[in-house]
């Protein structure tokens, strides 16, 4: 296959989509994001810029769509001039958002009702509540996506389950923001926060679906470790969606309680810091066991 | 630099990834099973109201607030959670005569009410039973509520109520249901359920 490619792309003219270097991009995407997210955050929340209450409201709508243009402009885009790209992304990306908007949000709302009951459990029950509703559907509806337009027929390399899920969270969370910044019409530096924050709840069940679809397609591993990913995937996030609110929020005093922007920001960069890097350490260490078995097993042109 | 593992997209899924599929959809059921019944463990759990002086025992949602002995009802609950028109169930007592008809009752209800709430409308009137077996009469009924500050400038909404009358022992007891309009039909599952659980 790898020659294959290589004589391919050396009759195109490209590399091959497969030397995408998938990881770099979805760093630097996310690191131009929580740096256009925090210079927000600490403008219009802290300094308070004065800005018209209409396009404020506009600004915070459009602020929704910047995980994807950054997206469009610095991955989808340099991957079609390679050599056979990953031609799914724009799909993967568009039928995630309409899943989140045909069941994941109504479902959410309308059947599992949480804002009427689990904002008043306590924090243990809040948890478990948010894996069992909120982290199921939106981890087994990103599962559903994936497996139904890229498993098995669109994987190549271990990186294109990579790309694909970060398509989907970037997808679903687009969504999610949209809803949330034009029901409530928050203040710029909210709408940031609810951005970045939705996109990193996302990215954490993407990134390990994403891992369970790789040891089970590519290292042909034992039936339960992709349904035990799926488990880790919704227990993050509904970890992250029980505690996030309480940690947005500053503690109750005689003079009221404020909220706590910086902080909020603080942990929505953790997140992305402790997903990007347990997700790549596990994948890493997973391609190094298959190539020095693929190695051990005889093949000297493993690489 | 990407390692490639010698696939090709026409090889078939094998029987270990088949497994691991059926795992994961079994899982992701099993998790939304589980999900559902926190949430109606939770939605439907109840509290019991106990009052021996009117000789009412009810259950009710435990989230909810309860108030008593208030100036028009024995006892109230109200879903304090709901952002707008907090729904409510409203239980009062008052005196029947010998004569009175339960459609007089209802009336003088409806008089009363016309002057303190905003575009107060009947809807109608229908026979209802009890689960006791009990003959009542119900009204349906909707005003629109409005923010009591009007330094809040929200947006007055329509709710639809439902009061059930019924008469027993020289005592007209009448169990009012009101909601906001978009949600009332889902609400009335829980005053049904709050019926079905009263003894009086």
């Amino acid at each position: 296959m790898a020659e294959f490619l290589a004589d391919a792309a050396a009759d195109t003219g490209r590399p091959p989509a497969a030397f995408f270097p998938v990881w770099r991009r979805m760093s630097l995407q996310l690191a131009l994001l929580t740096a256009l997210g925090s210079l927000i955050v600490v403008a219009f929340t802290l300094f308070e810029l004065p800005l018209d209450s209409r396009l404020e409201r506009f600004a915070a709508l459009g602020l929704t769509l910047v995980p994807l243009l950054l997206w469009a402009g610095i991955s989808v885009y340099p991957e079609f001039q390679f050599y056979r790209p990953r031609r799914r992304l724009v799909g993967v990306a568009v039928v995630s958002a309409l899943t989140a908007s045909a069941l994941g949000l109504p479902l959410i709302e309308d059947f599992f009702r949480v804002q009427e009951w689990l904002p008043l459990e306590s924090v243990s029950q809040r948890i478990l509540g948010y894996s069992l509703t909120v982290g199921v559907l939106d981890t087994g509806l990103k599962f559903l996506v994936l497996r139904y337009l890229i498993y098995p027929q669109a994987l190549r390399v271990r990186s294109d389950a990579i790309a694909y899920a970060f398509a989907a969270a970037l997808g679903y969370s687009f969504y999610l923001s949209l809803a949330l910044v034009a029901r409530q019409q928050p203040t710029l530096g909210f709408a940031a926060l609810v951005v970045l924050g939705n996109l990193g709840v996302q990215l954490f069940s993407a990134l390990f679906i994403a891992l369970g679809i790789i040891e089970s397609y590519f290292s042909d591993a034992f039936p339960l470790v992709l349904p035990l990913n799926l488990v880790a995937a919704t227990a993050g996030s509904g970890l992250i969606t029980a505690l996030s609110p309480g940690l947005l929020s500053g503690p109750l005093s005689t003079a009221g309680s404020g909220d706590r922007p910086l902080f909020a920001l603080g942990i929505v960069v953790a997140t992305f810091a402790v997903t990007l890097g347990m997700v790549y350490f596990l994948y890493s260490n997973s391609e190094r066991r298959e190539r020095e078995a693929y190695l051990g097993s005889g093949a000297a042109d493993g690489i | 630099m990407e390692f490639e593992t010698g696939r090709s997209p026409a090889i078939q899924i094998t029987p270990r990834q088949r497994w691991s599929l059926a795992f994961s959809y079994i899982l992701i059921c099993f998790g939304l099973a589980l999900g559902v019944n926190l949430r109606d463990g939770a939605l439907r759990q109840a509290s019991v109201y106990n009052n021996v002086e009117a000789g009412i025992r009810a259950s009710y949602p435990a989230r909810w607030l309860l108030e008593e002995a208030g100036a028009d009802f024995v006892f109230r609950v109200r879903d304090m959670s709901f952002r707008g028109f907090n729904t409510r169930i409203e239980v009062s007592a008052l005196p029947a005569g010998a004569d009175s008809s339960a459609r007089n009752l209802l009336d003088q209800l409806s008089l009363r009410r016309a002057q303190v709430l905003i575009d107060y409308t009947i809807l109608g009137y229908e026979d209802y039973r009890l689960p006791d077996e009990t003959d009542a009469i119900s009204m349906a009924y909707a005003f629109v509520s409005r923010d009591a500050s009007p330094f809040l400038e929200s947006v007055s909404s329509l709710v639809n109520c439902l009061d059930i009358l019924t008469i027993r022992r020289g005592q007209a007891l009448v169990l009012s249901f009101c909601a906001d309009a978009s949600i009332y039909a889902r609400e009335l599952d829980t005053f049904t359920w709050f019926i079905e659980n009263l003894e009086f």
